[in-house]
């Protein structure tokens, strides 16, 4: 019945971009940087604290720093920055966003508690049992902090994004690598052997770990990707991934344990961990026909032209 | 000419209104703070109304278009040729909450070989596209403010003056409805002229509609109307015909809004099996605590191992 050369919806894309483009890249990078070097902080804080406490003072306000920044960027990035308090106004666990904006809001004050008794203590203001309560009351939002953003992104209709089932899996998973290469990055320049020792351990051990979710995550876009890139481009950009965010991390903190190598590995590892957002994220704003706004309507519209040109059966049609 | 039009909206909307009480700077900041949180009492429930559009009658006039750009005094979005037949509207979005598709049907055999004793099949499709009004509405689902509420008649209505423009339900939507607008942030849609119901009023569209595809009033009788409707068009040759979203499916609720179709849905631009994103999510916040947990356990255990 469908004519070939037919106008009309049948390869349209039905579901409309969010307009969430590199800002939520950057958002779910800083939102890993700073809920994971807090978990990883604390986690090694209250498990050997005669060991990380020193590193763990100076991780509390450094993560309290990148949450202000990721916060900067959610409140930016909102329609109307000004309304930012109206996601207070209700609390509906069933959205991941509102869910991810009450962790997120509880988790700020026992870090900022965090941090600012941390740097009280380095002035000589010790308090240290109030201190480690808010470390320990801020586990549980801090993790929640963690975990939403991946189920957010993968709980809607976007195409790519919808079958996303290992994404959260892959960010939490990849908040605490983070998180661990930040504090580990911590220790080396305050120059605690024993500390720095744990921590690269833990880092080869966490980058390995946190190859599985990221391989699931990559399954479960396969044919998202296949629809939009090449089988070349494809294996370009995961063995790029690959390389530059697993590998040559790794390499580097085998080698050797100074300074040098673990700035090294964790330069290598940031910008991959973001490409992999960013490469995430783009996905519903890639396909060509996906993006509906005026400019690609006019797209459409010239390459419809052309079609009818070519085809004087259906200008007769139309006529 | 949009964007003048645009800039004229938002000059006349940052003028002082008459009915504005006079308020100082720290009085409007603080009420802008707090009215967000103030919360009126619901009100008393009444029978869930909604569409049902009947395509086969449509004839693509517009007039439900326009209509629905009258009564919610919506600016004009311009005039663009979109070389998609008749539509010139292109898609639904924060400013056309209504939008008549057009799909031609048409074989090129057909045209040129008139001598042939098979029926041509060649015909015009219109739908008037507007918001599903979904029983499980995903949109209600991820509004994160509590913008998008289900109404007193059970329509998906967006609170415009909660709305913050986070697009979680942008996102959300496997219909493509909901826009954010670039005039103010805030996502629009139909909001099945809740204001005309509240005074005992069809919807705009309704009332305009010349050819009554589009039928408003309580779902049951709609529905019933709609199964009656396919039953005769069965009888009078036209098998094909068949409901889309009156009743649910495995992956789907219901819809408020329901159309009859003579062909696939995709054809008309409606997704062939809509799925709702929540049916995953579950899982999704499983996977994604046991990613978090599994680093955690080995960091520890890295901790505890290296410790002595």
């Amino acid at each position: 019945m469908n004519a070939s050369n037919q106008s009309g919806y049948l390869n349209l894309p039905v579901t409309k971009v969010p307009g969430w483009y590199g800002t939520i890249a950057w958002d779910a990078l800083l939102n890993g940087m700073a809920t994971g070097l807090f978990l990883a902080a604390a986690v090694s804080e209250l498990a050997a604290p005669g060991v990380f406490t020193p590193v763990a003072k100076i991780a509390y306000p450094a993560a309290l720093a990148l949450l202000l920044a990721d916060l900067g960027l959610l409140v930016f990035d909102l329609g109307d920055p000004l309304r930012f308090h109206h996601m207070l106004r209700v609390f509906k666990p069933g959205s991941p966003m509102s869910l991810g904006t009450w962790c997120l809001t509880i988790f700020s004050l026992p870090l900022t508690a965090a941090a600012a008794l941390s740097l009280l203590a380095e002035i000589g203001f010790d308090f240290e049992r109030a201190r480690m309560l808010a470390v320990v009351v801020g586990l549980l939002p801090g993790f929640g902090a963690a975990a939403y953003k991946g189920v957010l992104l993968s709980t809607n209709a976007q195409p790519g994004w919808k079958d996303a089932r290992w994404l959260g899996g892959y960010l939490t998973n990849s908040a605490i690598l983070m998180g661990c290469s930040e504090l580990l990055v911590l220790s080396a320049l305050i120059k605690h052997a024993e500390a720095t020792a744990m921590l690269r351990t833990a880092f080869v051990v966490l980058l390995v770990l946190n190859a599985i979710p990221l391989g699931l995550l990559f399954r479960n876009l396969q044919r998202a990707h296949a629809r939009l890139y090449t089988r070349e481009q494809q294996w370009r950009v995961g063995a790029l991934i690959f390389a530059a965010g697993t590998l040559i991390p790794l390499g580097l903190t085998l080698l050797n344990g100074g300074l040098l190598c673990i700035f090294g590995s964790v330069i290598f590892l940031l910008p991959a961990s973001w490409v992999i957002r960013f490469v995430f994220v783009k996905i519903p704003h890639t396909t060509p026909l996906e993006v509906r706004g005026s400019a690609a309507a006019e797209q459409v519209a010239a390459a419809d032209v052309t079609t009818m040109r070519a085809n004087p059966v259906r200008m007769h049609q139309l006529r | 000419m949009a964007s003048d039009m645009v800039s004229r909206e938002m000059q006349l909307s940052a003028l002082v209104q008459i009915s504005d009480p006079p308020r100082g700077q720290l009085s409007e900041f603080v009420g802008r703070l707090t009215y967000p949180f103030q919360h009126g009492e619901p009100p008393e429930p009444r029978p869930a109304t909604g569409f049902f559009t009947d395509t086969t009658v449509c004839i693509g006039c517009k007039a439900c278009e326009v209509a629905c750009k009258q009564w919610n005094q919506l600016p004009s979005d311009g005039f663009n040729w979109s070389g998609n037949s008749y539509d010139n509207t292109a898609e639904l979005s924060a400013t056309t909450w209504r939008h008549v598709k057009f799909i031609e049907q048409f074989s090129a055999e057909s045209a040129s070989d008139l001598a042939t004793n098979e029926p041509a099949l060649n015909r015009w499709l219109m739908l008037s596209d507007h918001c599903k009004h979904c029983v499980a509405a995903p949109c209600h689902q991820a509004c994160p403010t509590g913008a998008i509420i289900q109404n007193e008649f059970e329509n998906i209505y967006i609170q415009a003056d909660i709305c913050n423009g986070c697009s979680c339900c942008v996102a959300a939507c496997p219909f493509g409805v909901i826009t954010r607008s670039e005039m103010g942030g805030h996502s629009h849609k139909c909001t099945l002229c809740y204001d005309r119901q509240r005074d005992g009023l069809e919807p705009a569209c309704a009332k305009a509609c010349p050819t009554q595809s589009i039928h408003f009033g309580p779902v049951d009788e709609l529905r019933e109307q709609a199964r009656k409707r396919v039953e005769e068009l069965h009888r009078r040759g036209v098998p094909q015909a068949y409901l889309y979203g009156d009743a649910p499916s495995e992956t789907y609720s219901e819809m408020h809004s329901f159309y009859l179709l003579v062909d696939r849905p995709s054809v008309y631009g409606l997704p062939d099996n809509p799925f709702n994103p929540w049916l995953h999510m579950l899982g999704d916040y499983v996977r994604s605590v046991s990613g978090g947990l599994a680093a955690i356990a080995a960091l520890l255990v890295v901790v505890f191992l290296l410790r002595s």
